[in-house]
């Protein structure tokens, strides 16, 4: 074949394929440029609770914190004029486990994970009273306010950065002013942008000690805090996105392990199982009030029957049901009481206060029932839904008065717990540990559940402000961490 | 022999890409065809005749064989919904080839021949952690169809003709990453297709020299693959207990078309072809694997396609500048037969426009075609709340768009 006329006819083709081989690469780039809208995203303050501060597993701990949803979305602001954000991170070398944190260690032969607490490389600080932490300051200016464990009825309490405050806003609070309240602190912060997701422990603290602690707080002073900190927030024109509480009876901590204890008693045809209500009694004579939960009444696991919760760390007690002579519950529930009691208060006497006879079956009796801080039963839930749609409430009309933009995390991760999210092909729900979201205290979520937090919130600004924020690959964030 | 030898070379590199004719259906069955937008039911122009209307075969003035192989060079961008990052397929070429011989007696109405052609076919491999990759990562898609024809000319103006369609090879493989709490493992499914049998007939109707008709019906095929392989890597032993299959089955139907076509010979020198090609791929309702043991709790997993049946159309012409130079140009638009909000990343699909260019040179008994396609699939979105709707949010929301470019060349010799 004459292979010199074959070339010579083909070469111009191979150009002419050559050229369109490179006007071939679509490009989509234009399509998705990011914009601010009308946004200054300059300065960034986010304010908030542990979920703000990238609280997970248990502890705040330097990975948490550098996968917290602030983080995340400082990181996408920054592509519509985002400045530097600055977090208080456990940075400090030999410090990365910040206060400590429950890692998965395993799984027993049935399946139940097995959690081990981390409590090497902590960023404690000497001087700590017993039970009382102190942890490695961090006073250069910070855009992430975020502090665990506070409540919107916290925020104007002086001495709550002081060491005998909240250990977490301790750290956080300059030395020269230890009385500086956290509504100074977020106002001294003059963001141009701002997130708010503060108000969670206001009935969290409640429900995660079954109603037998703590306080579901006032709602006349939640409003009134609420409009306080949004007023100094929104001061200097800044525009924001505020988060409602979610609804605390949808986490793992009070969906995982009532399914199981119902299904073992319904299998060893047990009827019902006795609990205590409300607080402990200090008073002889008036122990607290028995209740009798059917066990058809405990919820199930697809919350399709039944409505009496109980919480994850009832998980071990709950294995010594119908036991006689093992008073290992109230033992420790009255370790946990101690600190607040009066000295004279032994156990044996706190026994007998609630009326408390470990000899018998635990569990069975109102001689010797499951504590109260193990059971969020259905009036309990009903004071903290009560609440929860108040605080809401609260927190809607504030956001509409000022124009700002509402994660509505309360109908977020209940359409969550009913159908899961999908995220880019990959199925989370909520689920304790398999479900990717939520970590391993069954409250606070995990690096991916934060992701798509952040995600949820770019939604709410770019849909808000006529801004074009682009979203994260919230696969890209891990769920649980296995060993 | 030459053309067997260059045959089994180009054997193993027998691929086609979702190139043209929607789906993951190939249509680069001749080199003269594919210069002229792809048309050639109503039109006898040389041995891929066989492929486009065997009842046509009858009619072509020569016999010879002929082979052809194209270069199919696909770009895609991808944006995930929501994402302000594009992303890239790492490039890959397929080479789909034809090959034909036609026989016969140089006066009489029969004609025989064997046609090898890649109808359907696909290779994609997608940009390292993009944001689809628990859905894909990779894709090769290959099918070789080899085809005796027999074509019988009934009258001067009329012939049949039909063939006998074997899947004589097929062969799948298809990667993803397997979604693990804290990270990623991957899979790796690589079967075999079993050989199958088809058929391929035709009409072919000239009532004048400056008119002809055809008609033309492939069969649809099942590939089906059993005891495929799987293998997955990358699992860390706490998950290894959930990934336990070895084994998959699955089927693909290769579905059939019915094309109809025209020729216009206005005069001795231009052709000008029309045809219209309806594919069945209404056949291709979910991609189910059956596994031999359980794959993260299940031994079965579905996926919907719900494709619907596709038109397309073609124009395409050829016009004889001298003896030895013959000047070819067309286009086709072709209907997506995937619905809006199924767009899986196998088959990142839409509506298509092509444009082709072709020049053939003759010198004696042999001959060298040239052709050329810019093949343009348009931009497709599709959002996260259409694939909740469908419950096929097994697959990624963002926007696909491609630009494929496939060069080709054939040689031909006639006798």
């Amino acid at each position: 074949m004459n292979t010199s006329i074959f070339f010579r006819k083909a070469a111009p083709l191979a150009f002419l394929a050559g050229l369109g081989l490179t006007a071939c690469q679509p490009d989509l780039e234009n399509d998705v440029k990011p914009s601010s809208g009308s946004v200054d995203f300059s300065k960034y303050i986010a304010v908030g609770n542990s979920l703000t501060a990238g609280f997970s597993d248990g502890g705040l701990y330097l990975s948490g914190q550098q996968q917290s949803y602030p983080a995340i979305l400082a990181q996408q602001l920054k592509t519509v004029g985002g400045g530097e954000f600055v977090q208080p991170l456990f940075n400090a070398p030999n410090q990365e486990n910040g206060s400590g944190y429950l890692r998965l260690a395993g799984f027993t032969p049935t399946g139940s994970p097995i959690t081990a607490s981390v409590s090497t490389n902590l960023a404690l600080r000497q001087g700590a009273a017993p039970g009382r932490p102190l942890y490695t300051k961090y006073t250069d200016p910070i855009n992430n306010l975020g502090v665990p464990g506070i409540r919107l009825s916290d925020i104007e309490t002086p001495g709550y950065g002081s060491m005998l405050g909240n250990p977490y806003f301790e750290r956080i609070t300059p030395d020269n002013q230890p009385l500086q309240t956290y509504l100074e602190r977020v106002t001294a912060s003059k963001p141009t942008f701002f997130t708010n997701w503060l108000g969670n422990n206001d009935v969290l603290g409640f429900a995660t000690a079954g109603g037998a602690a703590s306080f579901l707080t006032p709602t006349a002073d939640f409003e009134d805090k609420n409009s306080k900190l949004i007023n100094a927030l929104t001061a200097d024109g800044a525009k924001g996105v505020v988060a409602t509480i979610p609804d605390v009876t949808n986490i793992p901590f009070f969906t995982t392990v009532g399914p199981v204890f119902r299904a073992t008693l319904e299998a060893a045809q047990v009827p019902a199982v006795v609990v205590t209500t409300g607080g402990f009694s200090a008073t002889p004579g008036a122990p607290p009030a028995r209740k009798v939960i059917p066990v058809n009444t405990i919820r199930n696991a697809n919350g399709s029957s039944g409505n009496q919760l109980f919480t994850l760390t009832a998980s071990p007690y709950l294995a010594l049901f119908g036991m006689p002579n093992n008073g290992r519950a109230w033992r420790d529930v009255y370790k946990q009481a101690q600190p607040a009691l009066p000295a004279f208060v032994t156990l044996e006497l706190f026994l007998q206060l609630q009326g408390i006879d470990t000899v018998q079956a635990f569990g069975a009796s109102a001689a010797h029932p499951i504590p109260s801080t193990l059971v969020l039963d259905d009036v309990e839930q009903g004071l903290v839904r009560t609440a929860t749609t108040a605080f809401n409430k609260a927190i809607k009309d504030k956001a509409a008065e000022k124009g700002l933009g509402v994660f509505d995390a309360n109908a977020f991760f209940s359409r969550v717990a009913a159908r899961g999210i999908v995220t880019n092909g990959v199925n989370n729900t909520a689920a304790f540990i398999s479900g990717n979201l939520f970590s391993l205290d069954g409250v606070h979520p995990t690096p991916r559940g934060y992701a798509i937090v952040a995600n949820e919130m770019i939604q709410v600004i770019n849909s808000t402000y006529g801004a074009k924020v682009p979203t994260v690959n919230a696969n890209d964030y891990r769920g649980v961490d296995f060993p | 022999m030459k053309f067997k030898s260059l045959l089994l070379a180009g054997s193993a590199l027998l691929t086609g890409t979702a190139a043209s004719a929607g789906g993951y259906q190939v249509t680069l069955a001749g080199q003269k065809n594919n210069g002229m937008g792809g048309v050639g039911v109503g039109l006898s122009l040389d041995q891929a005749a066989m492929f486009y209307n065997p009842g046509a075969l009858a009619m072509v003035k020569d016999r010879g064989i002929q082979l052809g192989v194209n270069a199919t060079l696909a770009r895609n961008a991808f944006v995930a919904e929501g994402s302000n990052q594009q992303r890239e397929l790492r490039n890959s070429i397929t080479t789909p080839l034809n090959f034909y011989a036609g026989f016969g007696p140089a006066e009489g109405k029969f004609r025989a021949g064997i046609a090898v052609y890649t109808p359907f076919g696909s290779k994609l491999q997608y940009a390292d952690g993009w944001e689809g990759r628990t859905s894909l990562t990779d894709i090769d898609l290959k099918s070789i169809f080899v085809q005796p024809t027999v074509s019988y000319a009934i009258s001067d103006k009329l012939s049949v003709g039909a063939g006998l369609v074997v899947l004589a090879y097929g062969a799948v493989n298809l990667q993803r990453d397997v979604p693990l709490p804290d990270g990623f493992g991957h899979v790796e499914l690589d079967g075999k297709a079993d050989t199958k049998l088809g058929f391929n007939a035709g009409i072919f109707f000239k009532p004048s020299e400056k008119l002809s008709l055809g008609i033309n019906y492939r069969s649809k095929i099942d590939a089906v693959v059993k005891d495929g392989d799987v293998t997955f890597t990358g699992i860390p032993a706490t998950f290894s207990s959930r990934f336990e299959a070895t084994k998959f089955g699955a089927t693909l139907p290769l579905v059939a078309t019915t094309s109809v076509g025209i020729g216009i010979m206005p005069t001795e020198n231009l052709t000008i072809g029309f045809d219209v090609n309806l594919a069945q791929w209404s056949k291709y309702r979910t991609l189910r694997f059956d596994f031999d043991k359980q794959v993260n709790g299940s031994t079965v997993s579905e996926s919907r396609r719900e494709y619907q049946d596709a038109l397309t159309f073609r124009l395409g012409g050829q016009y004889k500048l001298t003896s030895g130079l013959t000047l070819r140009a067309g286009g086709s638009y072709d209907e997506s037969p995937v619905k809006d909000g199924f767009v899986t990343p196998e088959t990142p699909d839409n509506d298509r426009l092509s444009g082709t260019l072709g020049a053939s040179y003759a010198f004696g008994k042999f001959g060298v075609d040239l052709s050329a396609q810019y093949v343009s699939i348009k931009k497709r979105t599709q959002t996260q709340q259409e694939l909740l709707n469908n419950g096929t949010t097994d697959r990624i929301a963002g926007t696909y768009k491609t630009n494929i470019v496939i060069p080709g060349i054939g040689l031909n010799y006639t006798f």
